[in-house]
């Protein structure tokens, strides 16, 4: 199992010169076991996977996309993705389940007019779209894969990997366990902490229970870490997490490597530096701790 | 009329170390008149840089006023709209101008775009700046001291796209992106309502030899030919590939420039830059 990641901002993608080093393209993963290819996310660095790929001597014309949400900084690399259009490939795309509308309805209406010209049939792979829910298991090939809900507006959904070469838990987009729950509604944000029903805070229990259950003992864990912890105090409505909370989860589940990522897009590198230098100075002995880069590569060591 | 580029790119951002010179970011273009009127031609990803420097501003007090127009709403052109912390401040005033598809108003479009699948802001009713939309017709309009004109670019009623030329003090700047000018009559209209611009924005992601078809994008030929029927003084390129590097802009610009000169053409080529300003 080989994992590359292509992506690693939040919210939107951005091109400057001062964030270049960690990237600038919205997230996605790699990740490649036996034949098997698996891809986290749709962002925009879906698009340099898809580049990378035609360059490729033998490129590999089956995929599975797992997505864990839809909104726009994890799909806008999707209609970039150059196998789409190659009749050759097939790609198995994997989403939430939603009563109100369909992962496909989501897809094509991003694509269609007028906001993209395109519509599903210009498309010429050939594409499946499975609808899954929290606690749903797979076997991609060599891969074994699990769902939970992440605590996101609208949910999101995070996924685990793993295979005999490694355990890889994805969970770009979670805000902390404790202040807000997220669901289907917008949280109005009054600068206080609202009081919450018990029914709330055992579902808040139990969706933490469920990430650490998936970020257990994980090779590497790619964990929401687009705050500041003063910016999480300010904006805990968003559905971020601070590098602190990501490291307590990492510590609390046992992880060996805790990949920092969804860096918000205001992030230069050098306060990613510094920010991986705070975190691994209060750090659990044992832990690694890293800021996601576009082009990082994560194997076991043989 | 001041004009500042704050994205250039097409289709897709490209946060890319060869491509910063002329940026990664997508179409948003700033116009400020003389009295200090703020205009933005499209919301693409450079959207999200002016919002940031507004909010040093009145903006930042909630005190801000800007007129939005927008050509059409593909993704590179409307995808940074609910991003700056500007359009949250209640207070602040947007002012948003553009087509209307048959597939729903533009109203409805960016609704759509800001609905909870796609977006966290779960819609249009959450963003804290008072925003009024006004759908684009031909009849011109003011703002400020400046006079708005706009036209359709395009015959397609799912994907409207229109162009507007900017005039204040007898100059004029004139907005033309992803045109087909292989549509009927589109050709000779743009040029009539071009004509005589001391500035003229269009897109040109590629060149005749890499595009043998006009696939709704005029390229680079087909802009500086209409620029010159429309006795266009500056010519920008804009819009470019995702996949042109800096180097490569550096020789289209060149290489054009140097046809421009053998045959005495008065033209000004200039390929637009992130963080560019010029004077109208």
């Amino acid at each position: 199992m080989r994992v590359r990641i292509w992506g690693t901002r939040g919210s939107y993608p951005v091109a400057n010169a001062s964030m270049l080093r960690y990237g600038g393209n919205t997230t996605c993963v790699e990740v490649e076991a036996e034949d098997h290819h698996i891809i986290l996310d749709a962002g925009t660095g879906l698009r340099m996977l898809g580049e990378a790929l035609r360059q490729s001597h033998a490129p590999p014309n089956r995929f599975d996309l797992l997505i864990t949400h839809t909104h726009w900084d994890h799909i806008i690399g999707f209609p970039f993705f150059a196998p789409l259009f190659d009749p050759n490939s097939k790609i198995d795309i994997y989403g939430l389940a939603r009563t109100q509308s369909s992962l496909r309805t989501t897809l094509a209406g991003a694509l269609s007019d007028p906001l993209l010209p395109l519509t599903l049939d210009d498309l010429r792979a050939q594409i499946n779209f499975f609808e899954i829910g929290a606690g749903h298991c797979l076997e991609l090939g060599p891969v074994r894969v699990r769902t939970a809900l992440a605590n996101h507006p609208y949910r999101a959904l995070a996924y685990r990997l793993e295979t005999d070469q490694g355990v890889l838990t994805f969970i770009p987009d979670t805000g902390p366990f404790h202040t807000v729950l997220f669901g289907e509604q917008r949280i109005e944000w009054t600068g206080q902490p609202t009081a919450r029903s018990q029914s709330e805070l055992r579902e808040l229990a139990a969706m933490k229970e469920a990430i650490l259950e998936l970020a257990y003992r994980a090779d590497w864990l790619i964990y929401d870490a687009q705050f500041t912890d003063a910016q999480y105090a300010r904006f805990p409505h968003w559905g971020h997490s601070s590098a602190s909370q990501a490291r307590e989860i990492a510590e609390a589940a046992q992880v060996r490597q805790l990949i920092l990522f969804h860096h918000d897009p205001h992030r230069t590198d050098a306060e990613l530096d510094q920010i991986v230098a705070e975190q691994q100075a209060a750090a659990v002995p044992g832990l690694i701790i890293s800021a996601a880069f576009e082009g990082m590569e994560l194997a076991r060591k043989p | 009329m001041k004009v500042r580029f704050w994205g250039v790119r097409g289709y897709v951002p490209t946060p890319n170390a060869a491509m910063l010179r002329y940026g990664g970011n997508t179409c948003c273009t700033s116009v400020t008149g003389e009295h200090g009127e703020l205009i933005v031609l499209d919301t693409g990803t450079g959207f999200c840089m002016l919002g940031d420097e507004l909010m040093q501003g009145e903006f930042g007090r909630g005190r801000g006023t800007l007129t939005l127009l927008i050509s059409h709403t593909y993704w590179d052109h409307i995808l940074g709209l609910p991003f700056p912390g500007v359009v949250h401040i209640p207070g602040n005033r947007l002012d948003i101008y553009g087509p209307d598809s048959t597939r729903g108003s533009l109203q409805m479009v960016y609704d759509g775009m800001l609905s909870p699948v796609y977006s966290p802001v779960f819609g249009l009713a959450h963003i804290g700046a008072t925003h009024r939309f006004t759908p684009i017709s031909t009849e011109p309009f003011i703002v400020g001291q400046l006079t708005i004109r706009a036209m359709p670019l395009s015959y397609r009623p799912h994907s409207p796209i229109w162009a507007y030329r900017l005039e204040e003090g007898g100059r004029a700047l004139v907005y033309i992106t992803d045109v087909r000018y292989s549509e009927r009559g589109i050709r000779e209209a743009a040029i009539a309502f071009a004509k005589q611009a001391n500035v003229l924005i269009h897109s040109a992601p590629y060149l005749r030899d890499e595009q043998v078809e006009d696939y709704g994008h005029s390229r680079v030929e087909d802009a500086i030919e209409m620029a010159q029927a429309a006795d266009v003084e500056r010519l920008l390129l804009f819009h470019h590939a995702p996949m042109r590097t800096d180097d490569e802009l550096d020789a289209i610009v060149a290489h054009f420039r140097q046809m421009l000169a053998a045959q005495g053409s008065p033209l000004q080529l200039i390929a637009a830059a992130e963080g560019m300003e010029l004077v109208v």
